[in-house]
C-alpha cells in the first residue's frame, strides 16, 4: 500500500520537478541562476485560479478535450512500471492499451485544436498527427521485438532483456533507450523537434495546438504533457534498472535516472536549435531505423547459429 | 430453418409490394417487410450461435431448380445476423434520406424493388450450400446492387461508376466460377460438402482453389489491387445503399474467403503469406488514400479498403496459425477477423449515415466547404465523432477490441515461429500500428473540418437544424453498439466462439477461448477504471473555477479572422502527403497570377489512385486498342450481319458435305 501511494505521488509530483530540472539545466548552461525547481508547481496553482476564456467558435469538444486528454494520460500511466518496477495494472498486451489510450487522448486534442477554427492550431494539429504516424510503428516494432525476445507481453519485458542474451542484451537496451528517448522528445515536443519556449507560432507544434486553452484547462494540459514525458523517462529507467534490486535502491535508481534524463534534455535544448520542419521527419526516421535494428538483433539472437 | 426461408420470402414479397403502393409509402412498406424479415432471420441465427448446432433445410418448389439446400452453420449465422440488423437500420435510415427524392420523377419503385432483392440475395449468398445456386444468388446480389448504385443514373459520373462496378463484379464472378467449376469437376457434384471431400482426396486442388477464390471474393471485398470500384461506387450510390454495401455487402466477399477456407481445410504456408502481404498492403493503401480524399464518401470508401485489410490481416494470422499448427494464434486471428467484420459493419454504417445526413443538409460531399456543423447538427456531429473514434480502433470503442485480438494473435505467434514468419509478424505489427495512427490523422481531419470551426461556405452556414429523428435513430443504435462491444467484449466474443471453432475444432478451441474471454474481461475492467478516472476528472473540472469569458479565437492580435483563414483539409493532410510523395500521382492545375493587378488565379491539386493510373488504365487502354480491331466486324450494319450468317451457314454446309 505504501508503495502504491508512493508510486501515485511520484507520478503526480515528479513531472513538475522534471520540468523544473530541465529549466534549471538550461539556466545553468546559459549562466543564469534560473527559477526555483518548484516553479512549475506554482505556475500550475496559479493557472488553476485563473478564469478561462473560450472562443465563440468552439463547442463542447473544446471544453471536453483537456479532461479526456488528461484522463487518458493518467490511465496510460497505470500500465507503466514506475519507481518499484511494478505497474499498477498488469494486463497481457498492456502496451497495446497504453499506446491506444494515448492515441485516444491525442485524437481529442487534435479535434479540439480544429474546433477553434484558428489556422495556427490546425497547423499544429496537422504536424502532431503526422509525426505520430511515423512514431507509433517504430514504438510497436521495438516493443514487439523485446516481447518476442523475453516472451513477456507487458512492459515488464524491459527488465528481462538481459536474461541469457549476453552482449546483445546491452546493445538492445541501448538501442531501445535511444528509440524511447527520441519518442520522448517527439511526444514531449522538446528540442530538436519542437521548441516549447519559442514565441513564433508558425514554428510550434504542441504549444500552438493549445493557444486558445486557458485557465484550468491549460493547467491540466501542461500537467498532462509533463506526465506523458515522465512516462517515457520511466520506460527508459525500466530498461536500465536491472532485475532483483532492493525496492528502495530501485526507487533511488529510478529517481536518479529520471533526474539524469531531465538534465540530458536540458543540455540538448541548450546546445542545439530545433530542426527545420522538413528535417524533423529525418530525425524521426532515426527512430524507425533503431527499431529495425532492434528487430534485426533480436532475430539474430533467436535464430542466429 | 423454415424461418430463414420465410425471411427470404418476406423480402421478396416486400419487393413486389413496394412496386404496388404509392410513392410516399414505398419505403415504409419496405421497412415493415424488412423488420419482419430481419426478426425471422435473426431467430435461427441466434439459435445457431447460442447452441453451436447447424440448421439446414430446403427452399422448396423453386421453378427451375427444384429443391435447394440451405444451411445455417455458425459462420453463416454471424453473417445472417450482421445482414439482418444492418439492413434493417439501413432501410429505416432510407425513410429519412430518400424524402427529398420522392415525387420528383425519380425511379423509386425500382430502387425499393432492388433494395429488397439485394437483402434477400445477401441472405441467400451466406446460406446456400450449392455451388451452382451460389453463383446465381451471387450474381443477383451484384446486379441488384448495380441498379441501386445507378439510382441517380442521369448524372454522368454516377453511370460511369455504376458500369465500372458492374465490370469489376463480373471479373470477380469469373474467378469464383472457375473455382466452383474446378471443385465441381473434381467432386462430381455442386454441393459444398462434396467440395470438401474432393479437396481432402486431392490436396493439390487446395492452393489453386483458394487463390482463385481469394481473387474472386477479394474483388468484392475490395482488397488492393482489386479495390478500384469501391471509391467510385460508394459516392455514386445513395447513402443508405453505400452504408449497406460497405457495411454488409462487401463482407460477403470475406464470407466467401472464409467459406473456401473451411472447404480446403488447413491452408499452406505460402498461401497464408500471400494473404498476409495483400492484407497489409490493402490496409496501408486504403488509409493512405483516405487521407488524400476530400469527398467524404470517397474517404469512407477508402477506409473500407483499410478495414478489409485489417480483417484480412486477422484471417491471414488465423491461416498462419493453422498452417503452423499453432491453435492459439489461429483462434486469436480468426476471432479478430470475424469480430472486425461485425465492428466494421457497425461503425462504417454509422459514418456513412452521418455523412449522408450532412449531405442532405448541405448538398455537398466536399469537406473543404463544410465546417461548424456541430452547432447546427449536434447529434449528427456527436455520432460522427463516435464513429470516427471507433473506426480508428481507439479504446474504449469496438474497433479497439478486434484490433487488440489481432495484435494478441500476432504477438502470441511470434515465439514459436520460423524466422521468416517472425520478421513478417513484427513488421505487420508495425504496419497495423501505422494504419491506426494514419486513421487518427484521417478522421481528426474529417470530423474536425466537417463539424468544427466556422462554416466554410454558405451551404454550411445556411443549415437549419439537425436531420429528422428517423435518421438519428438508426445512427444512435449503431453508436450504442460501438460502445457496448467496446466495453463489454467478453459477452460478444462468446458469439464469435462457434464460428471460430469451425476452423480449429471444438475440443481445442474451448480452453483457449476461456483464456481469451478472461483476457477480454480484464480489458473490460481496465475500461471501467478508465471511465472512473474520466468521471473523476470531469467532476473535478466541473467544480474548479467554472467562470469563463467568451472571445473570438486568438489570431495573434488580429481579431477579424474570417472562415477562409481556417486550416483546410488539404493543408491538414499536406505534411503527411509530402513526406510520402512517391506513393501518389499528383496532378496539379495551376493558373498563376499575371499582370499588375491579377484577377483570377487558382491552384488545384488532384491526387489520383496510383494503382488505377499505372495498372488499370494502361490495361483498359490496351484492351480498347485490341477491341478496336474488331470494330470492322461489329459495325452495326444489318446487311453485314446477315452476310456473316450466310457465310456461317455456307461453311457449316460445306463441313457437313465434306465430313458427313
Amino acid at each position: 500500500m505504501l508503495m502504491f501511494i508512493l508510486d501515485i505521488l511520484i507520478l503526480l509530483i515528479m513531472p513538475f520537478l522534471m520540468i523544473g530540472i530541465i529549466k534549471k539545466t538550461k539556466a545553468f548552461w546559459s549562466g543564469r541562476k534560473g527559477v526555483s525547481l518548484f516553479q512549475p508547481i506554482w505556475d500550475f496553482a496559479r493557472l488553476l485560479k485563473k478564469d478561462a476564456v473560450y472562443s465563440t467558435t468552439t463547442s463542447w469538444v473544446f471544453k471536453f478535450a483537456p479532461v479526456v486528454g488528461f484522463a487518458s494520460i493518467i490511465f496510460a500511466a497505470l500500465f507503466v512500471p514506475l519507481a518499484f518496477g511494478q505497474a499498477i495494472i498488469t494486463v497481457p498486451f498492456g502496451f497495446v492499451i497504453f499506446a491506444y489510450i494515448l492515441a485516444f487522448g491525442k485524437f481529442f486534442s487534435l479535434i479540439s485544436a480544429l474546433d477553434t477554427g484558428s489556422s495556427f492550431e490546425g497547423m499544429g494539429a496537422s504536424r502532431e498527427a503526422c509525426f505520430s504516424t511515423i512514431v507509433e510503428p517504430a514504438f510497436f516494432i521495438t516493443i514487439a521485438s523485446i516481447a518476442a525476445l523475453t516472451q513477456i507481453y507487458t512492459f515488464d519485458s524491459f527488465k528481462h532483456i538481459l536474461n541469457g542474451t549476453g552482449i546483445y542484451g546491452y546493445l538492445i537496451i541501448a538501442l531501445a533507450a535511444v528509440t524511447l528517448f527520441i519518442m520522448l522528445l517527439i511526444e514531449g515536443c522538446r528540442v530538436p523537434v519542437d521548441d516549447p519556449t519559442t514565441h513564433l507560432e508558425l514554428t510550434m507544434i504542441h504549444e500552438v495546438m493549445i493557444l486558445d486553452n486557458s485557465g484550468v484547462d491549460l493547467a491540466f494540459i501542461t500537467w498532462g504533457a509533463a506526465i506523458k514525458m515522465f512516462l517515457f523517462e520511466a520506460l527508459i529507467a525500466n530498461l536500465i534498472i536491472p532485475l532483483g534490486l532492493n525496492e528502495w535502491i530501485s526507487l533511488a535508481a529510478f529517481l536518479l535516472i529520471v533526474i539524469l534524463l531531465s538534465m540530458l534534455i536540458g543540455t540538448i535544448e541548450s546546445s542545439i536549435a530545433r530542426f527545420r520542419m522538413t528535417h524533423v521527419f529525418e530525425f524521426i526516421f532515426i527512430m524507425t531505423l533503431t527499431a529495425l535494428l532492434i528487430l534485426a538483433l533480436v532475430t539474430y539472437r533467436i535464430y542466429g547459429n | 430453418m423454415e424461418y430463414l426461408v420465410l425471411s427470404i420470402e418476406i423480402l421478396l414479397f416486400g419487393a413486389l409490394a413496394a412496386l404496388l403502393v404509392k410513392e410516399d409509402f414505398k419505403l415504409k412498406v419496405c421497412s415493415i417487410f424488412t423488420l419482419f424479415a430481419s426478426l425471422t432471420a435473426l431467430y435461427p441465427a441466434g439459435y445457431v450461435l447460442f447452441t453451436g448446432e447447424t440448421l439446414s433445410g430446403y427452399f422448396e418448389n423453386t421453378p427451375l431448380f427444384g429443391e435447394i439446400l440451405l444451411a445455417i452453420d455458425p459462420l453463416s449465422a454471424i453473417f445472417v445476423a450482421v445482414i439482418s440488423v444492418m439492413s434493417l437500420l439501413g432501410v429505416i435510415y432510407a425513410n429519412g434520406y430518400m424524402k427529398p427524392y420522392l415525387n420528383k420523377g425519380m425511379n423509386t419503385s425500382s430502387h425499393c424493388f432492388f433494395l429488397m432483392l439485394l437483402l434477400a440475395s445477401m441472405l441467400g449468398v451466406v446460406t446456400v450450400q450449392n455451388g451452382l445456386f451460389f453463383l446465381i444468388v451471387w450474381e443477383l446480389m451484384s446486379l441488384s446492387s448495380f441498379f441501386l448504385v445507378i439510382f441517380e443514373g442521369e448524372k454522368k459520373d454516377v453511370l460511369k461508376a455504376g458500369i465500372k462496378y458492374l465490370i469489376y463484379m463480373h471479373f470477380s464472378v469469373i474467378f469464383i466460377m472457375a473455382m466452383i467449376a474446378l471443385l465441381a469437376n473434381a467432386s462430381g457434384s455442386f454441393s459444398f460438402g462434396g467440395f470438401t471431400e474432393a479437396v481432402a482426396q486431392n490436396p493439390k486442388l487446395a492452393n489453386i482453389a483458394f487463390l482463385l477464390a481469394f481473387v474472386g471474393f477479394g474483388i468484392k471485398a475490395g482488397f488492393v489491387p482489386f479495390h478500384n470500384w469501391l471509391p467510385d461506387a460508394h459516392p455514386a450510390a445513395p447513402t443508405h445503399v453505400s452504408g449497406i454495401m460497405s457495411g454488409v455487402m462487401i463482407k460477403t466477399g470475406i464470407y466467401g474467403i472464409l467459406r473456401t477456407l473451411l472447404i480446403i481445410g488447413v491452408p499452406s504456408k505460402f498461401v497464408s503469406y500471400v494473404v498476409l502481404v495483400i492484407a497489409v498492403i490493402s490496409a496501408l493503401y486504403g488509409v493512405l488514400y483516405a487521407i488524400t480524399q476530400h469527398d467524404i464518401k470517397r474517404l469512407l470508401a477508402y477506409h473500407s479498403i483499410e478495414n478489409i485489410g485489417i480483417i484480412g490481416i486477422g484471417i491471414a494470422i488465423g491461416m498462419l496459425g493453422l498452417a503452423y499448427g499453432n491453435n492459439i494464434v489461429a483462434l486469436l486471428g480468426f476471432s479478430g477477423a470475424i469480430l472486425h467484420v461485425i465492428n466494421h459493419s457497425i461503425f462504417k454504417e454509422l459514418l456513412f449515415f452521418a455523412a449522408g445526413s450532412t449531405y442532405i443538409k448541405t448538398h455537398t460531399r466536399n469537406i473543404e466547404t463544410l465546417g461548424g456543423l456541430i452547432k447546427k447538427m449536434p447529434y449528427t456531429a456527436l455520432l460522427f465523432i463516435i464513429g470516427s473514434v471507433a473506426i480508428c480502433g481507439l479504446p474504449p470503442f469496438n474497433g479497439f477490441i478486434s484490433e487488440f485480438l489481432i495484435y494478441a494473435g500476432m504477438l502470441q505467434g511470434i515465439p514459436s515461429s520460423e524466422m521468416g514468419m517472425f520478421i513478417t509478424l513484427v513488421i505487420s505489427i508495425g504496419a497495423l500500428a501505422m494504419v491506426g495512427t494514419m486513421a487518427v490523422l484521417c478522421f481528426s481531419k474529417a470530423s474536425g473540418i466537417m463539424f468544427l470551426g466556422e462554416p466554410r461556405s454558405e451551404a454550411a452556414a445556411d443549415v437549419k437544424g439537425d436531420v429528422s429523428s428517423v435518421m438519428i435513430l438508426p445512427m444512435s443504435i449503431l453508436a450504442l453498439f460501438t460502445l457496448l462491444i467496446g466495453v463489454l467484449p467478453q459477452y460478444v466474443i462468446k458469439f464469435i466462439m462457434p464460428p471460430v471453432s469451425q476452423f480449429i475444432g471444438n475440443q481445442t478451441a474451448l480452453p483457449i477461448f476461456e483464456s481469451a474471454i478472461s483476457l477480454m474481461q480484464t480489458v473490460s475492467i481496465c475500461f471501467a477504471v478508465f471511465f472512473i478516472i474520466l468521471a473523476v476528472f470531469l467532476v473535478i473540472r466541473f467544480f474548479i473555477n467554472r467562470r469563463y469569458e467568451e472571445h473570438c479565437t486568438w489570431g495573434c492580435g488580429y481579431n477579424r479572422a474570417n472562415p477562409h483563414m481556417q486550416y483546410t483539409a488539404s493543408s491538414y493532410a499536406s505534411p503527411f502527403i509530402s513526406t510520402l510523395k512517391p506513393l501518389f500521382k499528383r496532378v496539379s492545375h495551376i493558373k498563376k497570377p499575371k499582370e499588375l493587378f491579377p484577377k483570377d488565379a487558382y491552384y488545384e491539386l488532384e491526387i489520383e489512385d496510383i494503382e488505377e493510373a499505372y495498372i488499370v488504365n494502361p490495361i483498359v487502354k490496351w484492351d480498347e486498342k485490341l477491341l478496336a480491331k474488331f470494330e470492322r466486324i461489329q459495325n452495326g450494319n444489318m446487311q453485314q450481319y446477315i452476310l456473316f450468317g450466310l457465310i456461317f451457314l455456307v461453311l457449316a454446309i460445306i463441313r457437313l458435305i465434306i465430313w458427313g
